[in-house]
C-alpha cells in the first residue's frame, strides 16, 4: 500500500516552469502532428465519405419494404441482415450515417455560430449587454438538456429541422459562456495591452491576438460536442421523437430492433456499435485537439489523461 | 453570514426565475398548434380510430378547457393555480396532474439514487485505483472502458443487458417494477454515464492534486503516506468532485427518461415521454415543471454544499 | 565527522527532448552547527540539489552519487527509512509558501500534523502547534491556528512555513529560497527571524537562495553554482567581498549596489552541456583553453574554485 503510493506521488507531472499559454494561429498546424487526431481524423473523414456516398454505396434502397425477407440473419445478401420490414440493415446504417453526421455538423455549426457571436459579443463590450447575456447563457445552461430537448421537439413535432433547432438551443449556452470567458481573459493579457501600445489597430488585435487564443477550447468543445448530439439525437430518435421515421437513422433502428431481441439481436447490436463508434472518434478527436491547443483547459475532457 | 443568506436568496430567486422559464417555454411550445390540440385530445379519449372529429366536437372540447384564450392567459391561469397546488387534470387520464406525479416521483427518485450511488460507490474507488496504477495495464483498460461507457448510448446498453441477462441468462426481469430485481437492470444502465465520468474525473483529479506542493511539503514533513493520501489528497481531490457529480445527475435525470421508457418503470420520465406523445398539455407541464424542480434543487444544494465545504469561499 | 557529506552528487531529467542535466557532480559538506549556502542563478539546479537529499524528486530524475548523512546514506535508504527522518532530522522550507500549504487544512493543524505523525496524542500534538505559533510571532495565534492558509499574508505564511519546519527540532534544515517573492519589509524581517535562529550549535542549515544580501549576512560558507555544477566554494563573507571566478563576479556586479552591470548572454541549454567549461561563452576572461577542457575545482586553502585563470 505505501509503495502504490509513493509510486503514485513519484510518477505524478509537477508543474513544469515551461508554461506557453499563447496560441497563435501556427499552433493550429501542429494539430496534425500529433498522431491521435490524425488518425481521428482519418478515420472520421472515412465515415463522412461513406455517409456522403451512402446512396451509390449501398447495396439497397434503405426504405426497400420486402416482406418476404424480413428478420434475416446477417448473409451473403445481406451483409447485416434485415429488419422486420425487410430493409437491409447495411444500407439503413450507411444512410443512418448520412444523417447522423448531417444533424450534428448543423447543430455543432449553429450553436457555434450562436455561442461565439453572443459569447463574444458580451465578453467584448461588457457593461449592461455583458449582464444580460449572461444570465440568458445561465438560464439556458441551468436547464437539464434532455428534458429540454424533449420538450421542444415533442411541441414542435418530429421533423429534421426541429431535431436540429432543438439540440442547437440545447448546447449553444456551453460556446457563449466559454468564448466569454476566453474574450474577458485575453482582453486584460498582458500581450494585448502591449499590441495596443505598439498601436495595433483594435481589429488587428482582436483576429491576431484574441481570436487564435479564444478559439481554442471552442474547437475542443465542438468536437466533443459533435458526440453529444449524435447521442442526444439518437435518444430523441429513440423515443420516436425526433427524426420522422422515413428518414434512416441509428437511434430509431434500435427503437425499431428493440421488439424483436429474442429472434434478431444484430438488429440491436450493429446501429449501436455505429454510435459508439462514432462517438469515441470524436471524443479521441476532441482530447487530441485539447493536447496540443489547449493543454491546461478547463473543458472536460472525456478522454484527458 | 448575512453574506451567504443573501447569496442564498440570489439563488433561490435564480431558481425560481429558471423554472418558470422552462414552464413557460414547453407551454407555449406545446401549444404553438391551437386547433391541433383539441383534435389530439379527442382522439386519445373520445374518438375509435380512424374518425375523423367534428367541428362541435373540437368546439365543445375548446370551451371546455378553454383552448381559444390567448396563450398568455392560459399560462398565466396554470401558473396561478401551480402556485397553489393545482396542477390541472391530464386531458387523457383525467386524472389530477399533481396526482399523477406524486404517484409516479418516487419510482424515479428511487431509480436516480440507485443509480447514482453505483455511481459513487464504485466510482470513487475505481478511479482513484487508476491514479494509482497510472500508465500500467490496468489503468489502460479501465481507460478504454470508460471511454466506451462515456460514448455508448444509454438506452443501447440497456438493450444490451436485457439481451444478455434477461433474454438469454433469464437473471433478471425484462421490465417492470417490483421487487429489487426489477431495479438491477435499469439503475445499472442508467448509472453506466455517471460512472464512467466519475472515474476519469477522479482518476484526473487525483493525479492533479498529487502534483501540488503542498504534497510534496507534506512528504517532506515526514508524515506517512497513508496520513497524506487520506488528509491530503483525498481531501482536496474529493472537493471539485462534488460539482461534477452534480452535473452527472443532471444529465442521469435526462437518461432516466430513456431508460424508464425502456424498462417500463412507472417513475416520472416514462410519464413524460407518454404526455408528449400524446400531447397532453397539462401533463406535460407537470412533469417538466417536477423534472427542472429537483433538478434545480439539486444543483442548489450541491453548489451550497461546495461553498460551505470550500474555506477559501467560505472565509472570504 | 560532518553532519552531512555530499559526494559527486548528480542529477538528470529524462524528458521528451532528452536528459536534462540539472546537478553535475556536486560535493559539499555541512558541518554541525554550520550554515551552508548554495547561490546562482534561477535554473542552476539549487533546489534540485534541495529536493534530492530528501529524495523528493520526480520518477523521471536519475540521481547518482552519495549523501551521508550521520552514517546513512540518503540516496540509497528506503523509503520507510526516509520517512523516519524527514521532518525529524532533516527538514525542508519550500519556495512557494502560497502552494505548499493545503488550502483545505486549517492552519493549526499543518503544525500539530507533524507532532502527531512522530508519536505525541491529539491533544499535545494542539498545544505544541500552539507554542510554535506564538514562537513565530504570528499575530493572535489561537485564532490563526483555527484559520485556513488563504487567510494569511505572504509574509506570515512564510513563518508558519519555517515554524512547520523547525518544530520538531531537526538537526539539518534545507531551505530553499525563504525570501522569493517577498517584498523588502517582509525580507527583512525573515532575515532577521532567520539570524534569530542562527547560532543554535546543534542545528544545521542548507541555505538555498539566489539573494545574496541574505546569503552575506547568515551564512559561515558558501557554494556558487553555474549550470548544475560548483564554480567556487568558501567561506561566505570573504567570498561575496572579494570573488575569485569570473561568474561569481559577475554576479556581485550586477547588485544594484555595484552599478547594476549585467551578465551578458545567458547560461547554457541543460540539455546540451559544453564540453569545455560550462562559462565560457559569457566569460570575458575565456581564452582557448578555456573551451576545450572542462575545468576541475582546484583547492586554495579553504577556498576553491574552478578556473584555470588565476
Amino acid at each position: 500500500m505505501i509503495m502504490k503510493f509513493v509510486d503514485m506521488f513519484f510518477s505524478a507531472k509537477r508543474a513544469s516552469p515551461i508554461s506557453s499559454g499563447q496560441v497563435k494561429w501556427s499552433s493550429y498546424q501542429r494539430i496534425f502532428s500529433n498522431r491521435m487526431v490524425s488518425i481521428c481524423l482519418i478515420m472520421l473523414a472515412v465515415i463522412a465519405v461513406i455517409a456522403l456516398f451512402a446512396p451509390q454505396i449501398a447495396p439497397y434502397n434503405p426504405n426497400d419494404i420486402d416482406l418476404k425477407s424480413s428478420l434475416q440473419p446477417p448473409s451473403s445478401s445481406h451483409l447485416l441482415g434485415t429488419d422486420h420490414l425487410g430493409r437491409d440493415v447495411l444500407s439503413r446504417l450507411l444512410y443512418g450515417a448520412a444523417t447522423s453526421f448531417t444533424i450534428s455538423t448543423s447543430v455543432v455549426l449553429l450553436a457555434l455560430f450562436m455561442g461565439i457571436a453572443l459569447g463574444g459579443a458580451a465578453g467584448y463590450m461588457g457593461g449592461l449587454a455583458d449582464e444580460v447575456i449572461s444570465r440568458v447563457i445561465d438560464l439556458f445552461l441551468s436547464f437539464p438538456s434532455m428534458i429540454f430537448a424533449l420538450a421542444i421537439v415533442g411541441a414542435l413535432g418530429s421533423s429534421v429541422f426541429n431535431l436540429i433547432l432543438a439540440l442547437a438551443l440545447v448546447h449553444w449556452a456551453s460556446y457563449a459562456r466559454l468564448m466569454r470567458g476566453q474574450v474577458l481573459s485575453v482582453k486584460s493579457n498582458d500581450y494585448v495591452s502591449s499590441a495596443r501600445v505598439i498601436g495595433a489597430s483594435d481589429r488587428r488585435i482582436l483576429v491576431k491576438h484574441i481570436l487564435p487564443n479564444a478559439l481554442a477550447p471552442v474547437i475542443v468543445l465542438a468536437a466533443l460536442d459533435m458526440g453529444h448530439v449524435i447521442l442526444s439525437a439518437a435518444a430523441l430518435s429513440f423515443l420516436g421523437l425526433g427524426i420522422p421515421p422515413s428518414i434512416p437513422e441509428w437511434g430509431s433502428m434500435l427503437n425499431a430492433g428493440k421488439e424483436f431481441m429474442r429472434t434478431a439481436p444484430y438488429l440491436t447490436i450493429f446501429p449501436g456499435m455505429a454510435i459508439t463508434m462514432t462517438v469515441v472518434l470524436f471524443s479521441l478527436l476532441g482530447d487530441g485537439f485539447q493536447e496540443v491547443l489547449d493543454p491546461e483547459s478547463e473543458v472536460s475532457g472525456l478522454v484527458s489523461s | 453570514m448575512s453574506l451567504m443568506l443573501r447569496y442564498l436568496a440570489k439563488r433561490l430567486a435564480f431558481m425560481g426565475l429558471t423554472v418558470l422559464a422552462v414552464c413557460a417555454l414547453t407551454f407555449f411550445l406545446m401549444n404553438i398548434i391551437p386547433g391541433g390540440t383539441a383534435e389530439l385530445i379527442l382522439k386519445h379519449t373520445i374518438l375509435e380510430m380512424e374518425e375523423i372529429p367534428t367541428d362541435e366536437q373540437i368546439a365543445e372540447i375548446s370551451s371546455r378547457y378553454n383552448l381559444h384564450d390567448p396563450l398568455y392567459i392560459q399560462f398565466g391561469r396554470w401558473l396561478s393555480s401551480a402556485l397553489e397546488g393545482d396542477l390541472g387534470s391530464s386531458y387523457i387520464q383525467k386524472k389530477p396532474v399533481s396526482y399523477l406525479l406524486l404517484l409516479r416521483m418516487p419510482a424515479t427518485i428511487m431509480l436516480a439514487s440507485a443509480a447514482m450511488s453505483i455511481a459513487i460507490i464504485f466510482g470513487i474507488p475505481l478511479g482513484i485505483y487508476c491514479a494509482m496504477r497510472k500508465n500500467r495495464l490496468t489503468d489502460y483498460i479501465l481507460r478504454i472502458v470508460t471511454l466506451l461507457g462515456v460514448s455508448m448510448p444509454g438506452f443501447w446498453l440497456a438493450l444490451l443487458l436485457i439481451l444478455v441477462l434477461s433474454v438469454n441468462l433469464k437473471l433478471f426481469p425484462v421490465a417492470g417494477y417490483g421487487e429489487a430485481r426489477y431495479l438491477v437492470l435499469p439503475a445499472v444502465a442508467l448509472s453506466a454515464h455517471a460512472l464512467a465520468v466519475t472515474v476519469r474525473m477522479m482518476r484526473t483529479g487525483m493525479l492533479e492534486v498529487m502534483s501540488q506542493p503542498y504534497i510534496t511539503y507534506a512528504i517532506s514533513k515526514g508524515l506517512s503516506s497513508q496520513n497524506v493520501i487520506l488528509r491530503h489528497a483525498l481531501r482536496n481531490a474529493l472537493l471539485p468532485a462534488i460539482t461534477v457529480l452534480g452535473m452527472s445527475f443532471g444529465h442521469m435525470l435526462g437518461g432516466a427518461v430513456v431508460i424508464e421508457s425502456i424498462f417500463a418503470w412507472p417513475g416520472v420520465g416514462s410519464l413524460l415521454v407518454d404526455a408528449i406523445s400524446a400531447r397532453d398539455i397539462p401533463l406535460v407541464q407537470g412533469c417538466v415543471l417536477a423534472i427542472v424542480g429537483v433538478f434545480v434543487t439539486i444543483n442548489l444544494l450541491v453548489d451550497l454544499t461546495y461553498t460551505y465545504l470550500d474555506p477559501r469561499i467560505r472565509y472570504t | 565527522m560532518f553532519l552531512l557529506e555530499v559526494k559527486h552528487l548528480d542529477v538528470g531529467f529524462k524528458t521528451k527532448l532528452g536528459t536534462v542535466e540539472a546537478v553535475n557532480d556536486v560535493s559539499f559538506h555541512i558541518d554541525k552547527g554550520e550554515i551552508f549556502g548554495f547561490i546562482g542563478e534561477s535554473g542552476s539546479g539549487k533546489s534540485v540539489i534541495g529536493m534530492s537529499l530528501l529524495r523528493l524528486l520526480p520518477r523521471n530524475a536519475l540521481v547518482k552519487g552519495s549523501a551521508i548523512f550521520e552514517g546513512t546514506d540518503l540516496l540509497a535508504a528506503g523509503e520507510e527509512e526516509m520517512q523516519r527522518l524527514r521532518g525529524k532530522e532533516i527538514a525542508f522550507i519550500p519556495q512557494n509558501p502560497s502552494d505548499s500549504l493545503n488550502p483545505l487544512m486549517k492552519n493549526g493543524q499543518q503544525i500539530s500534523e507533524v507532532f502527531e505523525a512522530k508519536g505525541h496524542g491529539r491533544k499535545e500534538a494542539k498545544d505544541l502547534a500552539l507554542k510554535v505559533m506564538k514562537r513565530l510571532l504570528i499575530r493572535d495565534p489561537r485564532l490563526s491556528a483555527d484559520r485556513y492558509p488563504h487567510q494569511l499574508s505572504g509574509g506570515m505564511k512564510q513563518r508558519l512555513l519555517t515554524g512547520i519546519s523547525l518544530s520538531l527540532q531537526p538537526r539539518l534544515v534545507i531551505a530553499d529560497e525563504p525570501t522569493k517573492g517577498l517584498d523588502s519589509i517582509t525580507r527583512r524581517s525573515s532575515i532577521e527571524f532567520y539570524q534569530g535562529l542562527e547560532g543554535k550549535k546543534d542545528r544545521s542549515m542548507l541555505l538555498i537562495t539566489h539573494d545574496l544580501d541574505l546569503a552575506y549576512e547568515i551564512c559561515d560558507r558558501l557554494a556558487v553554482l553555474y549550470a548544475g555544477e560548483i564554480v567556487e566554494m568558501g567561506p561566505a563573507k570573504k567570498l561575496l567581498d572579494d570573488p575569485l571566478h569570473p561568474y561569481t563576479q559577475g554576479l556581485i556586479n550586477s547588485l544594484p549596489k555595484n552599478g547594476l552591470v549585467p551578465l551578458e548572454g545567458s547560461s547554457p541549454s541543460l540539455l546540451d552541456l559544453p564540453r569545455g567549461c560550462f562559462f565560457s561563452e559569457r566569460c570575458r576572461s575565456c581564452i582557448s583553453d578555456c573551451i576545450k577542457s572542462h575545468p576541475k575545482l582546484a583547492q586554495n586553502g579553504g577556498w576553491m574554485k574552478r578556473c584555470i585563470l588565476p
